[in-house]
């Protein structure tokens, strides 16, 4: 049965209007940044380069304690209001123990479980493909199709478009209220070609304001009730009322309620070890601010736009360690590769991110490629090697231990390229679009890095 | 009282500044003023010379973000401190050494803007005075603030596909009300690229912060050559 989220919605809001006053700056640096610094310093938590899945349980649960304990003490700031939403444990742990373990997300013969996952879970991920990035208006339908016709795929994410009728989609714009209804409903299209009207669809990713988001809201032609919105985050732990504003409306409508937080390693945060905690800490905004049923949690590299480097493949692993063993909370591990579509590269780190996010008790969200920077780069086939890596560890029972020997047998393949990876190709130069298949030279590719990635341990479905 | 030397007090607010201590930089600044050593000498060889320690520390990323936002802090406080010993003329003459000028923005309807805060913090710790206007800053406000301070090179951040056009929207402005050749417009942010750059005629597109420095300074070097 679904009880929480919402959790007192009237009560939070009164907060963002009451909390205490705090300049942005001052909750930057005096209160995230030095009350992060002690938390880190008083469990010892430390990133080991050489150990990327930590089978430490006790590492996971230092780290949630940390992330709760700097959450309770910083809270989310509302920039809007110049204040901050606090709560007591008593609160987060009432929220904690009445929140959904699973939620049943789509229509009719489409619909499916979304849930929480333990580490080394039998249960598979729940794998949410996605291409997380812009695409010509002409491309919209079948890139779309190709992303929804995937076997694996129990939801699906639009590609975002950033013209409609030629025209340039502004946020904030009456164009971009144009553009996202027309997302909604070129999606909903694209859903009934490939036979699947009622699968999961996350949107609508073309409209960043909240007017634009509450346009597309129509259970007719848009987005559903057993769709999923969007309440995203300002980094680190900060909201607005536009954020808010979407939050409000969702709920009232009636759709699911995600989160979507990447903080930023490099950034406020500091680095592997103060993302983690943030990352943990962003879950519990997740359910009492963002009050959403599910999170999408990307952490990114600050100047290169990646996660699957070793920092970030362990802090990944940490973070879902953590939430695994101490919370009810449902998450999905966003992939953000350095390289692109049709090189060997993508198909490794794509591996790497859809191998570690698994055992350690994630559900899937794959995957933006190309340090998400150029139109039109990403297809399904990234997608389908992390996802399924997922299923395989799932199926076999893979342990962390052993899942860290695979990791660390992945790495040295695409490591040292990282700030210097190839963009791949695009689209249309991947898929026939007539067809809306891959090109046979890209299954090739595809095939050969799957055999030589199964020659050296890699499990799949 | 020990008077310390001019040489162990400089390099005490080198090392105050790297250390990101601001209170420590503060009072070794009034200590410098108090020793009546030559501020501008304590600025260059303290100030600049632990500026450029804290910026490699960033590239190679030994600092992140946080240390680079106190190193900025110690900087500025000590900096506050050391002008205050300095004659107007000599200000003056400080001023007009600077690397150059930037009015820095995260475009309309873009609320992202650590990117931006990343690029304001390098350019000051290199020696440029920044304006920096926030987060989801308005185009014609923005174009108001360059008319307003001049500056050598108006920078424009957007993370959001969305918003990317908003770095056109201050162009079409620019080029509307007749001034855009007197800034160097450079544009960067998460989903901008250089084919982007090239499309809206900016000047320059970098990837990173650091290379959205070294950028600069090459513009404005070739800008003060023609």
């Amino acid at each position: 049965m679904r009880l929480v989220p919402p959790w007192r919605i009237n009560e939070v809001l009164k907060r963002a209007e009451t909390g205490p006053i705090c300049l942005e700056r001052d909750f930057d640096l005096k209160v995230l940044y030095s009350k992060l610094q002690s938390v880190i310093k008083e469990r010892d938590i430390k990133f080991d380069p050489e150990v990327i899945i930590p089978s430490d349980n006790s590492l996971a649960d230092d780290v949630w304690k940390a992330a709760l304990e700097l959450y309770l003490e910083v809270g989310t700031l509302c920039l809007s209001t110049h204040r901050r939403i606090l709560f007591d444990e008593s609160e987060i742990k009432e929220a904690m123990s009445l929140s959904s373990r699973e939620i049943v997300v789509g229509s009719g013969k489409d619909a499916t479980r979304m849930c929480h996952r333990e580490i080394e879970d039998s249960k598979r991920p729940f794998c949410l493909f996605s291409p997380d990035i812009t695409c010509d208006e002409e491309l919209f339908i079948p890139m779309s199709m190709a992303y929804l016709q995937e076997p694996l795929a129990d939801g699906v994410c639009a590609p975002i478009l950033d013209t409609i009728e030629g025209i340039r989609i502004k946020a904030g714009s009456p164009i971009e209220i144009k553009g996202s209804i027309a997302h909604a409903m070129m999606f909903r299209e694209a859903a009934r070609r490939v036979g699947r009207p009622g699968i999961f669809l996350q949107s609508v990713g073309t409209a960043e304001t909240d007017a634009a988001q509450i346009a597309a809201s129509n259970s007719t032609w848009g987005e559903r009730l057993t769709d999923g919105r969007f309440v995203a985050s300002i980094a680190e732990l900060k909201v607005d009322y536009s954020l808010l504003n979407k939050m409000v409306h969702f709920h009232q409508y009636g759709c699911f309620v995600g989160a979507l937080h990447g903080p930023m390693y490099g950034g406020y945060c500091g680095g592997a070890e103060g993302t983690a905690v943030v990352g943990t800490a962003y879950h519990i905004q997740a359910l009492m601010v963002n009050q959403a049923y599910y999170s999408n949690y990307f952490p990114i590299h600050f100047k290169y736009s990646f996660n699957t480097s070793r920092e970030l493949l362990w802090l990944i692993s940490v973070t879902y360690q953590a939430l695994a063993r101490n919370t009810p909370f449902i998450s999905l591990s966003n992939g953000f590769t350095a390289a692109g579509s049709f090189t060997p590269m993508v198909l490794y780190e794509a591996a790497a991110h859809g191998l570690v996010s698994t055992v350690s008790g994630a559900n899937l969200w794959e995957i933006a490629v190309a340090r998400n920077k150029y139109k039109n780069r990403a297809t399904p086939m990234e997608a389908r090697m992390a996802c399924e890596i997922g299923h395989g560890i799932a199926k076999k029972g893979i342990k962390r231990s052993e899942a860290n020997d695979i990791v660390k047998r992945i790495l040295p393949k695409y490591e040292n390229k990282l700030t210097e990876a190839p963009i791949g190709k695009t689209f249309s130069e991947c898929y026939d679009i007539k067809t809306i298949t891959p090109r046979e030279d890209y299954v090739e590719l595809y095939n050969k890095v799957k055999k030589e990635l199964m020659d050296i341990g890699v499990p799949f479905l | 009282m020990l008077v310390l030397s001019e040489k162990v007090l400089i390099e005490k607010l080198r090392q105050s500044v790297i250390e990101c201590d601001e209170e420590a930089a503060k009072k070794v600044a009034g200590e410098i003023l108090k020793a009546g050593v030559d501020p501008v000498k304590a600025i260059k060889e303290g100030i600049s010379s632990a500026a450029k320690i804290v910026g490699e520390k960033f590239e190679t990323g030994e600092f992140f973000l946080p240390q680079l936002l106190l190193a900025g802090e110690a900087m500025e406080s000590a900096s506050n401190v050391l002008m205050s010993g300095i004659s107007e003329k000599k200000r003056e003459e400080l001023e007009s050494k600077r690397a150059g000028t930037v009015v820095l923005a995260t475009v309309s309807g873009d609320i992202h803007d650590i990117g931006k805060n990343i690029l304001a913090l390098l350019l000051a710790v290199n020696g440029f005075k920044v304006y920096d206007l926030g987060r989801d800053v308005d185009s014609m406000k923005i174009v108001e603030k360059a008319t307003e301070v001049k500056p050598d090179i108006i920078g424009l951040s957007a993370l959001m596909t969305t918003t990317m056009p908003a770095q056109r929207e201050v162009i079409d402005l620019l080029n509307a009300m007749g001034v855009r050749n007197e800034f160097i417009v450079m544009v960067g942010g998460g989903s901008t690229n250089r084919e982007w750059a090239e499309e809206i005629e900016a000047d320059g597109w970098a990837e990173t912060a650091e290379e959205a420095v070294r950028l600069a300074q090459r513009l404005i070097e070739k800008k003060r050559r023609q």
